[in-house]
């Protein structure tokens, strides 16, 4: 490639002659891509409550005390069946009271207040995934028998709730950054546009295409895409230590990731996307003036 | 070499520029367009280089129609021809040397080439000693023969000059078109858009006048 240090020192020339419209397209690029980046974080870490909560979800299903045994193993059968169902595993009356008590014994005489044992059967249901907990509870509490049945769905539900709502916020926050950021370099790289009509027009004349005559202008887009992506993964990565750990000190039951790769993906995704909105830009901007 | 059939221009909101233009130019020929400024002589030379496209009509450049090019097309029709103006349009930024070589940088040409012949056509057009100055170091008629040079590195078999002497004194004027006879004599078509009388008049070509868009008088060996 003959042309490759051409279009670098073009780029650069381009780069340092707009200089404070460059920074502020830096400043711009660097700030969207942040706020794009914490979207991108605060996602992977509703992910990972959602799939742990998920992963640790029981159904519990009461049956009453005096069925046969016949008719539980039925029970046990019928609750297999029903969609999204991993496992059943059953607890009887006599294993449950002597659980309870074993913890509780010592402080109560449990034998003489009560007589009889007055526990339920319990069928402990872990199911396949959190879309189907609702469906499954609602499926074993039909069955003739059963008597209760319990999950911890309402929490669950919440926070997959707040999850789309943050995915669909941060979209449209992060689209409309994106679009802010994109005009900002548009203009940018149209100051160097303006500034080398004369260049272009002489490019033409002496018979440049308009892909050689583009290609200064989309580095220099991608130069300002690249020093903001990277002052910006530079901000979250040191950032992001730090805020995780503190939130892991603070609330030890929400499964923060520290998982290297899964963060650098989204590091990748943020250089990306800078580098690309950086590209865009310049190409949009002196498009323009090819038209003309 | 060049060829216009009913060739018009029409441009928006204003009167015509050219009418039914018929005009042959064959290879080698050196001709002068004429006629008074407005008179459509920069228009008629804009078709050959399609900086402007005919309303109706046809142009030929070299076999190949040019009012029919896509527009991705139209760098290497430009490859082919160089275009001189009479305000030069130099890079100030850039030293004559490269104002020349930036004519074969955009074709991609090689380095070592470049400076070849880069170097060769300074030494043909008189800029040896230049090279290294800036344009706004040289006189207008350096300048003007810095674009000439440019125009021609490349080795194009067609030059077209739109007022290549507008912006220079007589001497100075005479020099240049001594210039292009020297550069026709070597094998290339030149078309000159001028409205300079005593220039036309000592050279003894073809002329063709134009007076509102239309062909008025084609004379070989004319005057203005």
């Amino acid at each position: 490639m003959v042309n490759l240090g051409f279009f670098f020192g073009e780029a650069w020339t381009g780069f340092k002659r707009s200089g404070i419209m460059s920074l502020v397209s830096i400043g711009t690029i660097t700030v969207s891509l942040i706020v794009f980046g914490v979207f991108l974080l605060v996602v992977l870490n509703i992910g990972s409550v959602v799939s742990h909560a998920g992963a640790r979800l029981e159904v519990m299903a009461y049956a009453a005390g005096d069925l046969s045994e016949a008719r539980l193993n039925e029970l046990e059968v019928s609750l297999n069946r029903l969609d999204g169902v991993e496992e059943v595993e059953f607890i009887s009356k006599e294993d449950a009271w002597e659980d309870f008590t074993k913890h509780f014994g010592g402080r109560l005489k449990l034998d003489f207040s009560v007589g009889d044992n007055p526990l339920p059967y319990t069928f402990v249901i872990k199911v396949r995934n959190v879309d189907v907990v609702s469906g499954v509870a609602k499926g074993a509490s039909r069955l003739k028998g059963i008597e209760d049945v319990r999950y911890a769905g309402k929490l669950v539900e919440k926070i997959r709730t707040l999850a789309a709502a943050v995915r669909v916020g941060g979209l449209v926050l992060v689209s409309l950054l994106s679009f802010a950021t994109l005009l900002i370099v548009v203009n940018t790289i149209r100051l160097t546009v303006l500034a080398r009509e004369t260049d272009i027009y002489i490019m033409r004349l002496v018979g440049a295409t308009d892909s050689f005559i583009k290609g200064p202008f989309i580095i220099e887009g991608i130069i300002i895409g690249i020093i903001g992506s990277a002052l910006s993964v530079s901000v979250l990565f040191s950032s992001y230590e730090l805020v995780a750990s503190r939130i892991a000190e603070a609330l030890p039951f929400i499964p923060i990731v520290f998982e290297g790769s899964s963060l650098f993906v989204i590091y990748g995704m943020v250089a990306v996307v800078g580098s690309f909105l950086g590209m865009l830009g310049g190409y949009i901007s002196v498009s323009k003036s090819l038209k003309e | 070499m060049i060829e216009l059939r009913k060739a018009s221009k029409i441009y928006p909101g204003s009167a015509a520029a050219l009418v039914d233009v018929n005009l042959h130019i064959g290879k080698d020929e050196f001709v002068f367009i004429v006629g008074p400024s407005g008179s459509g002589k920069t228009t008629l030379l804009k078709l050959l280089y399609r900086e402007e496209l005919p309303t109706s009509g046809e142009v030929i450049v070299d076999k190949i129609s040019v009012s029919g090019l896509r527009n991705r097309d139209v760098p290497y029709l430009r490859r082919n021809m160089g275009v001189v103006f009479q305000d030069y349009k130099l890079l100030p930024r850039r030293t004559i040397q490269e104002n020349v070589s930036f004519a074969l940088w955009v074709t991609g040409a090689p380095r070592a080439e470049i400076r070849r012949k880069s170097t060769l056509v300074l030494e043909l057009v008189g800029l040896a000693k230049k090279a290294n100055s800036f344009p706004q170091e040289l006189s207008g008629g350096e300048q003007q023969r810095a674009c000439i040079a440019r125009a021609i590195v490349n080795n194009p078999p067609l030059l077209l000059a739109d007022e290549p002497t507008g912006n220079l004194d007589p001497s100075t004027s005479w020099e240049i078109v001594e210039l292009l006879d020297k550069i026709n004599k070597r094998g290339t078509t030149i078309i000159v858009a001028t409205h300079e009388k005593s220039i036309v008049d000592r050279m003894k070509r073809r002329v063709v006048a134009i007076e509102l868009g239309r062909i008025v008088r084609d004379e070989q060996l004319g005057s203005y």
